[in-house]
């Protein structure tokens, strides 16, 4: 015990004097978070669109208030030839050209109706179908009132979620996991990979201690650090974006620590495979760039493709992932998220039994 | 009393090659024991087979009355050891290192103590990493006398220092010795064994071909008619750089 404790206080403080180690752990995960944060990946966004008002009369400025109201679309108003040029440039979704004879009146036969002319982005044709579909009801609500009919059917819009769900309250679970996922798995396979190969190994084996301690030590380390992390984590998420977290940070910490041992487990096993550094990052991403992307870090994992779904849904960072994020977006206790921890505990079981088959202390 | 180190008709082989071809030798307690030979004579297997680190495929040694094979951490606790080509933990002071490998130990250690014996306590502070060649092997040193160990094993101390360095460590390797601390060292330095070793053996191709007090050694080959070519200068070109630059230490 004292011996554990001794040695995991004495590889903590190196830990944190290490500066390109603690740049991993704690710099990029925040910059990770930063960046896609206010990037707002997964957000559908506001539909930004310009009004060139060439009639500027009554009913084109009663067109464009109703516009303005509408929460979805980010109004502005723009002259054509401006509102092209932005186009082309996508900083705009869409344009929407008020001709000079615009009018909201009952059509007399015979007579042309004015005519709106929409342009679009077409690299944001989701938004320019919302936004064509928005000024469409527009219009058509304008119209109704005009000739004194009644829509014939009403459509009444109930929310899904309870919690309106952001983004950013998706994505941050998602961090949390693939920077356990980063942490452990490097962390442990560079330092030890690096000991190796300069002979730190060699020199303690030539010392009597017991070989569990000194693993426990560097286990009990990563552990503090991904705890550390996690805190830091979520400090942010909470202060700078104002994340929802609905359920408890205990069972939220409890998950991320289990993840934390079983990508420790792969760190010790890639640690024991590799002969020299070099070896470590090119296996690293290996294992874990396809998680990355497949397991639900940015986006939904259910963004991969369907054939490759049963693979990808058993990945050890999608059942990290998935109990985060029911415990932080839903609410979700320990026992809900059962079959993610039991998906993670045989994880842990496996990757355990492959450290033991490739970690050899006694071949440095 | 029996001798401290004692090896019989030990044996190692790496796939074809022989290393270690049945040697047999002992050293005795309190004395200076160099081990010589060329770069791969196999003086770095036997000395690691001592230490515990490595099997052997035959043969017998006791370290410290202990049987190697038997129980390699008992040999572990009783000797310290310096490698060849092995590092320290990164970003831990000298003093931390030499706590950290106390802890190794399970003992509590006075660090500043070990560290002034090796003339590092100015330095207790400060970054093993930042440490010159001849205070790491120092440090080394001093990692190596946490247990107070009744052998130490110096496997080529001196190698890559600077004559001022070098001289240095052979002054603290003698000092040690004479708090009763075996040394088994190796060497492929001449004059490092003829100055510091009480016995040296001659290693090579995984043999000992010579074991005997330098002087006696020397002797011996006087004896059969050797004689140098060119006469004995008085003074040596390491002499006259030593003159030159002083026997200070550079790095302290």
């Amino acid at each position: 015990m004292r011996q554990t404790y001794r040695l995991t206080s004495m590889l903590l403080r190196a830990y944190v004097r290490d500066r390109i180690a603690l740049f991993f752990s704690l710099i990029v995960p925040l910059m990770l978070m930063v960046i896609f944060g206010y990037l707002n990946l997964g957000d559908f966004g506001r539909v930004s669109i310009a009004v060139d008002d060439q009639a500027k009369n009554a009913a084109s400025q009663q067109l464009t208030g109703v516009l303005r109201g509408i929460g979805t679309l980010q109004v502005a108003e723009l002259s054509t030839d401006e509102a092209l040029g932005k186009l082309r440039r996508t900083e705009l979704d869409m344009l929407v050209v008020i001709p000079g004879d615009f009018t909201i009146a009952p059509a007399r036969p015979g007579q042309a109706v004015p005519q709106l002319i929409v342009y679009g982005d077409d690299a944001r044709p989701q938004q320019v179908a919302v936004g064509r579909s928005i000024i469409t009801a527009v219009i058509d609500r304008l119209s109704f009132a005009v000739t004194q009919t009644a829509p014939v059917v009403g459509v009444k819009d109930e929310s899904v979620q309870g919690v309106r769900l952001r983004y950013v309250d998706f994505l941050v679970p998602g961090i949390l996991g693939v920077n356990i996922m980063q942490l452990a798995v490097f962390s442990v396979a560079f330092a030890l990979v690096a000991d190796k190969q300069r002979g730190v190994l060699r020199r303690i084996m030539a010392t009597p201690v017991r070989i569990t301690n000194l693993l426990t030590a560097h286990v009990l380390t990563r552990l503090v650090i991904a705890t550390g992390q996690v805190a830091v984590l979520l400090l942010v998420a909470l202060l700078l974006f104002n994340v929802t977290i609905v359920g408890g940070l205990v069972p939220l910490v409890a998950v991320a620590l289990l993840g934390t041992i079983l990508f420790l487990t792969i760190g010790f096993a890639l640690a024991g495979w590799a002969q020299t550094e070099n070896q470590v990052p090119a296996i690293a991403q290996l294992i874990t760039l396809p998680q990355f992307f497949f397991s639900g870090v940015f986006f939904s994992k259910n963004a991969a493709p369907e054939a490759i779904r049963p693979i990808t849904n058993l990945l050890p960072l999608t059942f990290l992932n998935d109990a985060l994020r029911e415990i932080s977006v839903q609410g979700a206790t320990l026992w809900d998220v059962r079959t993610q921890i039991l998906g993670l505990v045989v994880w842990i079981v496996l990757g355990f039994l492959l450290a033991v088959r490739l970690f050899r202390f006694e071949r440095f | 009393m029996p001798a401290i180190v004692q090896v019989q008709d030990l044996r190692k082989r790496y796939g074809e090659i022989e290393a270690v071809r049945g040697i047999t030798f002992s050293v005795e307690r309190g004395e200076v024991f160099g081990m010589l030979g060329p770069n791969g004579a196999g003086k770095t297997t036997t000395v690691e087979i001592l230490e515990g680190l490595r099997r052997a495929d035959g043969g017998s040694a006791t370290v410290a009355g202990i049987d190697v094979f038997r129980d390699p951490s008992g040999v572990k606790r009783r000797i310290g050891v310096q490698l060849q080509a092995s590092a320290f933990p990164e970003h831990l002071t000298a003093k931390e290192t030499v706590e950290f490998f106390a802890a190794c130990y399970d003992l509590t250690v006075d660090a500043m103590a070990l560290l002034r014996s090796v003339e590092l306590e100015e330095r207790a502070g400060q970054l093993q990493e930042k440490l010159s060649g001849g205070q790491r092997q120092r440090l080394s040193i001093a990692t190596a006398l946490v247990n107070t160990p009744e052998v130490l094993f110096l496997d080529e101390p001196t190698t890559g220092l600077d004559p001022q360095a070098r001289r240095n460590l052979w002054d603290l390797i003698q000092a040690i010795r004479d708090r009763g601390t075996t040394v088994f060292l190796t060497t492929h330095y001449l004059d490092e064994a003829e100055v510091l070793c009480d016995r040296v053996a001659i290693m090579d191709e995984g043999r000992i071909v010579a074991l005997d007090p330098p002087q006696k050694l020397i002797g011996d080959l006087l004896s059969r008619g050797f004689s140098k070519p060119t006469v004995q200068q008085q003074a040596s070109l390491e002499d006259v750089f030593l003159d030159l630059t002083g026997h200070e230490l550079r790095d302290a």
